[in-house]
């Protein structure tokens, strides 16, 4: 039984005012998930508003895909279906901030930025560095569990996450955890709902933990011809005593792309980064630029507000990738003592396909990012056999030693030959369980995920 | 008729020396170290997943419920059989299976005790780092199962931050791999949602654990003060200050008279509380780190500030804090304990008013606490024999958990909920809360075979309350 949409419309007319419901093209269009156009945007302004936009949808059959900052919306693979997108820019209050007990509670469409601001005036942070921390909201970085180069330390959201509020597909509120650092109370259901994509409910508020913010901060780039050099700076850190927030592995395609920002041409990087009282700062700069000197590579030192532009620069290196004709992201997650030997094998795909990639690695941490791209001069569709077989094989080299590949970004056409998660594995059939005991009408993201949950 | 036949098969499967069901030897299963006690129908020796499956695969087809044990000592009778059935001894799965330095992992079977692990990692120069007190008699298992915590969770989190990977057995006996050595896995965290579930969800029977570098050095130190306020004051201001000690504990005055008594580490039997204060890291600058948190210790009144100048004197430091639990069971024939988390800020209110409620109750309340993570664990002291006390302990102990909660706490910090808060449970969690836990809880086990009975009181409508 298809939706009656406008029937639809009209009720949530009446749940949030007519200006925050859209059915024209111009407000529809861009936030086509993989292409579908949705019916009706809607703009919710609280959290009881969401659980009854979500409840109407439950009444009437209509499918939602939650929206954020919309970052990792081109992640998964095209839902079934997408009658609502639930837009939720609205729900960006702060509602708690309390420093002296580290924590803090906001609404999930608040941008990071908006928080690490806050946070700066009270001399703590969060300590996570996705891609676009100016668009990433709390929610969308609970919903995806995006991380980037400081996970080494800190790890990803999951570590800092202490409770949600989630409408579940039915239009119920729970809440998860609480705003204590210790909590067994009933199951942990906050690591339910990170990393669900959107596919169990709509979160609707994040309280996380926070840090305080390190005295000093800076970053060393070791520069080599050879990628086993950079590779084995990175070993010998990960042995010693250095405690370095981030490490992360560039290859030239990478470097490339970082030469308007930092000036770096050709070989391969090893970037780290450090943060702590002076002492500690300089005494890890000081040992990591004698491995460097040792291999014969080249170092830089970003001090400060270097140091944060650099990993600005890193960490956000694939966003200024043109997407014409197109541009294919995906992270590779393989165990850490992999990371180097995954970088060489994705250089070496690309150049048996006549592709072009940047690769850029969280070293410390099993995590290796791509970005693909047609050769210049080369029509966009006839890259996609060659993209197709390289992912594959990359996959299965992932696979081998308990990895995964997962796209990121990437045209329909090439999703619909490559499934963006892989093949599921043996906790699959719980999985399945989970989402027909939360979801048993497909409403809240159908498809999308792994499986085609 | 129903146990011989279910014992029978179980014969079959593990072999009649790996099965357990003379009386006698039953009883010794029935209790744990919370306070209640059920007799199970059979108790069951496993040594390989395969066998706890094809275990689980008769508890399965007979519909007889089954629970996992590892240390038994879980306080919140988390391995009581409170509906029977049989209870799967998992101390003989204790292989340290891989230690992989080079990915940061290691690979360990659930009956490991946690020390153990500790003991084989140590020499290689690696730790894994959460050590609840009870470490040497608690297993991986049991660690995952609660998700433990310890005195070192202000800074590096509790087991659930630590555990990357789990084999199970589902409860109808078939084996499933949550995440693994890779991170990142795709689909939903199962890992995260298992650990923290009591035994409820299956049996985990394999554990890849992230295992990272012991730290280039170490400084403890113990703070003594004259009064309980200037102790907590002081960890509100270490934490002010912008630091980040992976340790800061405190014991109230009866605590530490308790164990001076039992184990003579040098504490003033005189003092209001003592603070065990540990930073960790590089070297180079944990020395300014301690002369900065001595300071803070003395400018917020107190009496005196140790540092540990070598292993041995640490070692004397924290075998007073570990040892605390023990050397209070020789105040009284029994105990309570209590296990409620605040925000950080909120300690002293609370602590003030577990004393009122001492003394409103006519009970001791011996004090320790994870100060750095708001975790306090009141030892409610009793005799077990005097039955009117003991309905006055479970009183008074139910009126520290809603303070916990009425500060913006929750009822329980890492002990779990199992039989004893059950009735707890609705003061932090709404209706809604309950129902879409235990819609988890259908998805993992329909049959609510695994360790039922735990976590979640009676519906409100069944309770005809509604
Ligand atoms: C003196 C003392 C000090 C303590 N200190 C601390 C502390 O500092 N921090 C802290 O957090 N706790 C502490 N505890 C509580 C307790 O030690 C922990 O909860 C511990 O992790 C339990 O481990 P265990 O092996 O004894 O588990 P058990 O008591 O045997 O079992 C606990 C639960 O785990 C389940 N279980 C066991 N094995 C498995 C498995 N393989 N798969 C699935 N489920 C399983 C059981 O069914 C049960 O529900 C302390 C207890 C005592 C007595």
């Amino acid at each position: 039984m298809s939706p009656d949409l406008a029937s639809l419309q009209r009720r949530l007319v009446d749940l949030v005012g007519a200006h925050h419901v859209d059915a024209a093209p111009e407000s529809t269009v861009p936030f086509a998930v993989d292409g579908r156009v949705p019916a009706l945007t809607i703009r919710p302004g609280t959290q009881d508003e969401v659980a009854s936009v979500v409840s109407a949808c439950a009444a009437e059959g209509a499918a939602l895909v939650p929206w954020g900052g919309g970052t990792a919306m081109g992640t998964g693979n095209p839902p079934e279906r997408v009658d609502l997108v639930v837009r939720l820019d609205r729900l960006d209050r702060v509602v708690e901030f309390d420093p002296d007990n580290l924590c803090a509670t906001v609404e999930a469409g608040l941008p990071l930025a908006r928080l690490q601001k806050l946070a700066a005036g009270k001399k703590v942070l969060l300590p996570l560095d996705p891609p676009e921390g100016d668009r990433v909201t709390l929610g969308g970085l609970v919903a995806a569990n995006l991380s980037g180069p400081r996970r080494l330390q800190h790890g990803t959201i999951r570590d800092w996450v202490l409770g949600l509020r989630v409408v579940l597909p039915d239009g119920e509120r729970i809440h998860c955890g609480g705003r204590v650092i210790k909590n067994v109370t009933g199951y942990d259901m906050n690591k339910l709902f990170i990393r669900s994509f959107g596919t169990l409910g709509i979160v609707t508020e994040v309280t996380v933990k926070l840090l305080p913010m390190p005295a000093v901060q800076a970053t060393v780039m070791g520069l080599f011809p050879e990628l086993s050099a950079a590779a084995s700076v990175v070993e010998e850190v990960l042995g010693s005593f250095l405690l370095p927030e981030a490490l992360d592995l560039l290859d030239p395609g990478a470097l490339d792309l970082l030469t308007p920002r930092l000036g770096t041409a050709g070989g391969f990087a090893v970037v780290a980064g450090f943060a702590g009282s002076r002492e500690i700062v300089a005494r890890q700069v000081r040992d990591l630029e004698a491995m460097i000197s040792v291999r014969g590579g080249a170092s830089r030192r970003f001090q400060e507000a270097d140091s944060t532009e650099t990993w600005d620069a890193v960490t956000n290196l694939f966003q200024a990738l043109p997407q014409e004709p197109f541009r294919v992201l995906c992270t590779l997650a393989v165990p850490i003592g992999r990371t180097a030997g995954m970088m060489a094998s994705v250089r070496a795909q690309a150049a048996a396909k006549g592709l072009w990639a940047a690769v850029s690695a969280h070293a410390g941490s099993g995590i290796v990012r791509v970005a693909f791209r047609p050769e210049d001069g080369c029509s966009g569709d006839g890259a996609v056999p060659g993209l197709t077989e390289a992912l594959e094989v990359l996959r299965g080299e992932a696979a081998a030693v308990g990895g995964s590949l997962v796209i990121q970004e990437a045209p329909r056409r090439l999703k619909e030959r490559v499934d963006a998660w892989g093949r599921p594995g043996s906790a699959f059939s719980t999985m399945r369980r989970i989402k027909a005991e939360f979801d048993p009408q497909r409403l809240c993201s159908p498809g999308r995920f792994l499986g085609g949950i | 008729m129903a146990q011989r036949v279910l014992v029978e098969a179980l014969r079959q499967v593990v072999g009649e020396a790996n099965v357990l069901n003379a009386p006698v030897h039953l009883q010794l299963y029935q209790y744990d170290a919370y306070l209640e006690e059920r007799r199970p129908d059979a108790v069951v020796f496993v040594h390989s997943t395969e066998e706890v499956a094809a275990v689980i695969k008769v508890c399965h087809a007979q519909g007889v419920p089954f629970l996992p044990r590892g240390g038994g000592t879980n306080l919140s009778g988390g391995t009581i059989p409170f509906r029977g059935g049989v209870v799967i001894e998992m101390i003989r799965m204790n292989q340290l299976l891989e230690v992989d330095p080079v990915n940061l992992r290691a690979r360990v079977q659930p009956g490991m005790f946690n020390l153990e692990l500790g003991n084989a990692l140590a020499p290689l120069g690696y730790q894994f780092l959460p050590d609840p007190a009870s470490q040497k008699a608690a297993t991986l298992g049991g660690n995952v199962a609660e998700n433990s915590g310890g005195p070192h969770c202000f800074k590096y989190g509790v087991t659930t931050n630590h555990v990357v990977g789990l084999t199970v057995v589902l409860p109808d006996g078939e084996i499933a791999e949550f995440g693994g050595v890779a991170p990142d896995g795709p689909g939903y965290d199962l890992t995260g949602v298992f650990v923290g579930s009591e035994g409820t969800f299956g049996i985990c029977t394999e554990v890849v654990v992230r295992i990272v570098r012991q730290p280039e050095g170490v400084k403890t130190m113990l703070a003594i003060y004259d009064s309980i306020d200037r102790g907590s004051e002081t960890v509100s201001a270490i934490v002010a200050a912008g630091m980040v000690p992976a340790t800061l504990e405190m014991m109230d005055q009866l605590v530490i008279q308790a164990v001076e008594q039992s184990i003579h580490c040098g504490l003033p039997l005189d003092c209001a509380t003592v603070l065990i204060i540990e930073v960790d890291g590089l070297k180079d600058d944990l020395e300014a780190q301690s002369e900065a948190i001595v300071r803070l210790c003395m400018e917020h009144g107190a009496r005196e500030v140790r540092v540990a100048k070598d292993e041995g004197e640490r070692a004397l430091l924290w075998a007073g804090r570990r040892g605390a639990f023990g050397a209070v069971a020789r105040l009284s024939p029994s105990y309570l304990v209590c296990d409620g988390t605040v925000p950080r800020t909120a300690l002293p209110a609370v602590l003030k008013k577990v004393a009122e409620v001492g003394e409103r109750y006519d009970l001791k309340i011996p004090n320790v606490f994870h100060a750095g993570d708001g975790n306090l664990h009141p030892l409610i002291l009793f005799d077990w024999r005097n039955a009117e006390q003991k309905e006055r302990v479970m009183k008074a102990g139910m009126e520290i958990l809603a303070l916990c909660v009425d500060l913006g706490g929750t009822i329980s910090g890492e002990h779990g909920v199992g039989l004893e808060k059950m009735d707890a449970l609705r003061l932090v969690l709404s209706e809604a809360d309950i129902r879409s836990q235990l819609r988890v809880k259908r998805a993992f086990d329909p049959k609510d075979l695994a360790n039922p009975g735990k976590i979640f009181p009676a519906p409100l409508e069944v309770a005809g309350v509604s």
